[in-house]
């Protein structure tokens, strides 16, 4: 037992339970220090005994190995004023009206584009930015670069940013947990889709169901006609939902067999004036193909499965001109032709279809060119076109921008203006700023709520313009 | 100042009942902002039925009250109010190094009209008198409390509500002891905090019992650790005390800001490149106001500093206006962990009671675990305080050894900045 041990032990009962002599104490430097008390004498000990062991503080030894070091990032880091916005955004020291979210994807994008990277330092804000906002990790992980990988694969709740080494990847698909391999096919799907799926193929018949039905969705990511063969074996699969996934997949590949013969299924209801018969009762071959009982809202039985075919067909089989069909076409051929359209992304559908019944839906699958020609042309500023023109795409081009200001402000369409709000702050063109301060400035008193929503935009677009002017 | 004054002693300068009454009801920090002192002025803003605050000023010496309201009474209730709540000690009035502007001016506009009213040595040697009994007092009463914690023990004491170190603290600060009262608190905190809380917390009693052993022996110091003394206990320096200067050219190396509800403090670590000495600024403000703007870390002042007395590492002033500053290249004098140490342990051997100790670290490896670690080529290991950022940490440094400063306190290393390429980040 050391001196300080001993110590120790009477302090912590008291020396009103064990005496203490400062005189016996084998204490360093005891001898020259005076007490008139057990209580003095333990005070005057730990006095010199506390400067011996501070001074005398020796380090410990750590014999580990250090884990390997980050992989070199060959960009450039980020203007200061580039890196000193992404700060405020993520650490949401700016307050914006439309969420700074939408900001912080414009800056990753910016930078991705140039090909700078964000300072070492801002790294764990991304990331926990990433780990919110699950939509954006693809483009945070690319940001992020290798540093931000390896940074991840210290901490748990990043594993989404990490990057697997090649050579790791089948080893890991075999022993993960089942998020873990998900992860590993999102992720490798993105970079090799031939690779992931042959890993898919590998354990097929081995998987429980739901594990199957939940690797066919992360086929989405590049899907392509060289995932055929596995989509229409999983059309004869045991479970329903693994069959309804490998369906809805086939929807997108208006190339494949299946395809075809829904195109036939369509073709033999098609009477000569382009009009359809309502089909019957499905055959067996045409609910392997996927055609359901199930009904979509308002309409029959047959409604419902002549728009379930006319999804699955390709456009390209329509032989009649676009435009004059949709014209004259029945309400619920139409509904089949926008599913067909949506999922196989043929543009001059979207936009005839667009043209005439505008959806939210459609105008967010076309150009922006293409949606904002159409809003451009909607007369009515009601709520119905505030929600077209949130979900229009971006970016809008300058005299729409301009324009559409000028509309809502004439029109004093303030429900629009907010209901529109983060689509005019995501979207507009910078030169629209000045208008919007205009509209602002003139704006009186009573209009809280709308010179807030302005405000917001104001402040979003002069913020997006000085992140692209960093970026340039 | 001398002692800080009395309730009754406040109350006796009222011109008449109302305003004590008056007063009484306006000493509530709820509608008073940028409340401080310094030795001699107590200032504060009043929010009243006028848009503008009023600027309330009090000059302790005589006492001379200045204030914006439009009362004719002298003093005022704001006047009155301001001194009850400073008399009442409990910290909503910030004991501060300079004025706020609208105080120091007035002050400053005083003493050339009042001049030459030098500061009369007889009374200030006996307001001096004053603080050093009452602080004498202080210290026999705390030594009580430290014989009564060790006959009943640590471990007892560990069982005690976290009144009783309250308590304890509170009474030390009635006795201008603020400084060991901060050490107490943080005491008591840690003793629930930490793994090693009864070696730490014995090393603590050894600590404040020095400090009053130091304090009865006072007279036989010498300049240097009667400085030591004067921080631990927390009697602070007045600004023209401090003469001590000298030139270099002072590397930025670390800044640290701590914030509570009502001081907001900034330490700055300067490096001297031809002393190889390492000195200390220390700025303060009250809570919701701007300190003084920052020094940029890694940059290079050229200039001369005022040291306060004590033992290295030493508290300092940059003195002067015009200092050239340019940009540095990251840690001149890092070392490895042993090395470190060893100049900790020189400057312990200085300063029984220093506590935070300066590092500078180089090729230090962030080591993630439970508790981290950063340690150094020859694997000379520290630990992290809890609350590092980590993360940050590890992020700056991609795997590779860096250089990092920091300050080792109680034997747990907190990072204040990291060296990447050639310059440094602050964490």
């Amino acid at each position: 037992m050391t001196a300080w041990d001993d110590l120790l032990g009477t302090a912590l009962v008291g020396t009103g339970r064990r005496p203490f002599d400062l005189g016996d104490s084998a204490i360093e430097g005891a001898a020259r220090v005076t007490a008139d008390s057990p209580e003095a004498g333990v005070l005057a000990a730990a006095a010199l005994a506390a400067g011996y062991r501070r001074a005398g503080w020796t380090p410990r030894i750590w014999r580990g190995t250090p884990a390997p070091p980050a992989a070199p990032d060959e960009r450039p880091e980020c203007t200061p004023a580039a890196a000193q916005i992404l700060e405020l955004l993520l650490t949401r020291s700016i307050r914006l009206e439309v969420g700074t979210e939408l900001l912080t994807l414009d800056w990753l994008r910016a930078a991705r584009r140039a090909g700078r990277r964000p300072p070492h330092r801002l790294l764990p804000e991304l990331l926990r930015f990433g780990t919110t906002a699950a939509a954006t990790r693809a483009l945070v992980k690319d940001v992020a670069g290798p540093r931000g990988a390896w940074l991840a694969g210290h901490n748990p709740s990043w594993s989404w940013a990490v990057t697997v080494p090649p050579g790791e990847v089948a080893g890991r698909f075999a022993t993960g947990t089942r998020a873990e391999r998900l992860a590993l096919l999102a992720d490798l799907r993105s970079a090799e889709p031939d690779r992931a799926r042959e890993l898919v193929e590998e354990t097929w018949t081995t998987e429980p169901a739901a594990t199957r039905a939940g690797f066919l969705d992360t086929l989405r990511t590049g899907l392509s006609g060289r995932d055929e063969p596995l989509l229409e074996r999983a059309l004869d699969d045991r479970a329903a939902t693994v069959r309804a996934a490998a369906a809805a997949l086939l929807d997108h590949l208006p190339a494949s067999s299946r395809a075809g013969r829904m195109a036939e299924r369509a073709q033999r209801l098609r009477r000569d004036d382009g009009s359809f018969d309502l089909p019957g009762e499905p055959d067996e071959s045409a609910r392997r193909d996927g055609v359901t009982d199930h009904r979509e809202p308002g309409l029959g039985r047959g409604a419902s499965r002549l728009i379930q075919i006319l999804a699955a067909t390709p456009l390209s089989t329509c032989d009649s001109g676009v435009a004059a069909s949709i014209e004259t076409a029945d309400r619920d051929v139409v509904l089949g032709w926008t599913k067909a359209a949506l999922h196989q992304r043929d543009p001059a559908w979207l936009a005839a279809l667009a043209r005439h019944q505008p959806t939210p839906e459609l105008i967010a699958a076309l150009t922006p060119e293409a949606a904002t020609e159409i809003l451009a042309g909607q007369g009515k500023l009601d709520a119905r076109f505030g929600g077209l023109l949130a979900a229009a795409p971006g970016p809008w081009p300058a005299g729409f921008s301009l324009d559409i200001v000028g509309r809502l402000r004439a029109g004093k369409a303030e429900a629009v203006l907010r209901l529109a709000a983060r689509a005019l702050a995501e979207h507009l063109h910078p030169r629209a700023l000045a208008v919007v301060e205009d509209w602002l400035l003139a704006l009186g008193t009573g209009h809280q709520a709308t010179s807030r929503t302005l405000r917001g935009i104001a402040h979003a677009l002069t913020i997006r313009a000085t992140i692209l002017q960093e970026f340039t | 100042m001398g002692s800080r004054w009395t309730v009754p002693r406040v109350l006796a300068l009222a011109p008449d009942a109302g305003s004590a009454k008056a007063a009484r009801g306006l000493a509530g920090p709820r509608t008073w902002s940028e409340l401080g002192s310094t030795e001699s002025l107590v200032w504060g803003k009043c929010q009243g039925s006028a848009r503008a605050p009023y600027q309330v000023t009090v000059d302790l010496t005589e006492p001379a009250f200045r204030c914006t309201c439009p009362s004719r009474k002298s003093p005022c209730k704001h006047g009155l109010a301001l001194l009850l709540m400073w008399a009442a000690g409990d910290g909503s009035v910030a004991d501060l190094e300079d004025a706020a502007p609208f105080a120091a001016d007035w002050a400053a506009h005083r003493t050339t009209r009042t001049a030459p009213a030098k500061a009369d040595p007889a009374a200030q040697a006996k307001r001096v008198a004053e603080r050093e009994s009452l602080m004498s007092a202080g210290v026999d009463d705390f030594e009580l409390w430290l014989h009564d914690l060790v006959r009943q023990g640590l471990a007892t004491a560990r069982r005690q509500p976290a009144g009783f170190w309250e308590t304890a603290a509170a009474r030390l600060v009635d006795a201008q002891l603020p400084g060991l009262a901060d050490r107490v608190r943080a005491a008591g905190a840690d003793i629930h905090a930490r793994a090693d809380w009864a070696p730490h917390l014995l090393g603590e009693l050894g600590r404040w019992y020095l400090a009053i052993r130091a304090w009865r022996h006072r007279s036989e110091l010498d300049a240097a650790a009667m400085g030591d003394l004067r921080t631990v206990l927390g009697w602070p320096r007045r600004r023209d005390e401090i003469g001590d200067r000298v030139s270099d050219r002072w590397w930025v190396v670390g800044l640290s800001l701590e914030e509570d509800e009502r001081l907001l403090s900034q330490r700055t670590w300067l490096y001297g490149e031809r002393t190889g000495e390492t000195v200390v600024l220390l700025d303060f403000a009250a809570a919701g106001q701007a300190l003084k703007v920052a020094h940029v870390l890694g940059s290079v002042v050229d200039g001369e500093v005022a040291r306060y007395p004590g033992g290295s590492p030493r508290r300092a002033l940059l003195t002067g206006d015009e200092h050239k500053v340019t940009p540095g290249s990251g840690l001149p004098h890092a070392t490895d962990v042993r090395t470190a140490l060893g100049q900790a342990a020189r400057w312990l051997a200085g300063n029984p009671w220093l506590r935070r100790i300066p590092l500078a670290l180089a090729g230090m490896t962030v080591v993630p675990g439970d508790p981290p670690l950063l340690a150094d080529p020859g694997g000379a290991a520290l630990t992290l305080a809890p609350g590092t950022d980590l993360w940050q940490l590890l992020a700056l440094s991609g795997g590779q050894p860096v250089p990092v400063f920091g300050e080792w306190i109680d034997e747990r290393l907190h990072p204040l900045s990291v060296q990447v390429d050639d310059r440094l980040v602050a964490l």
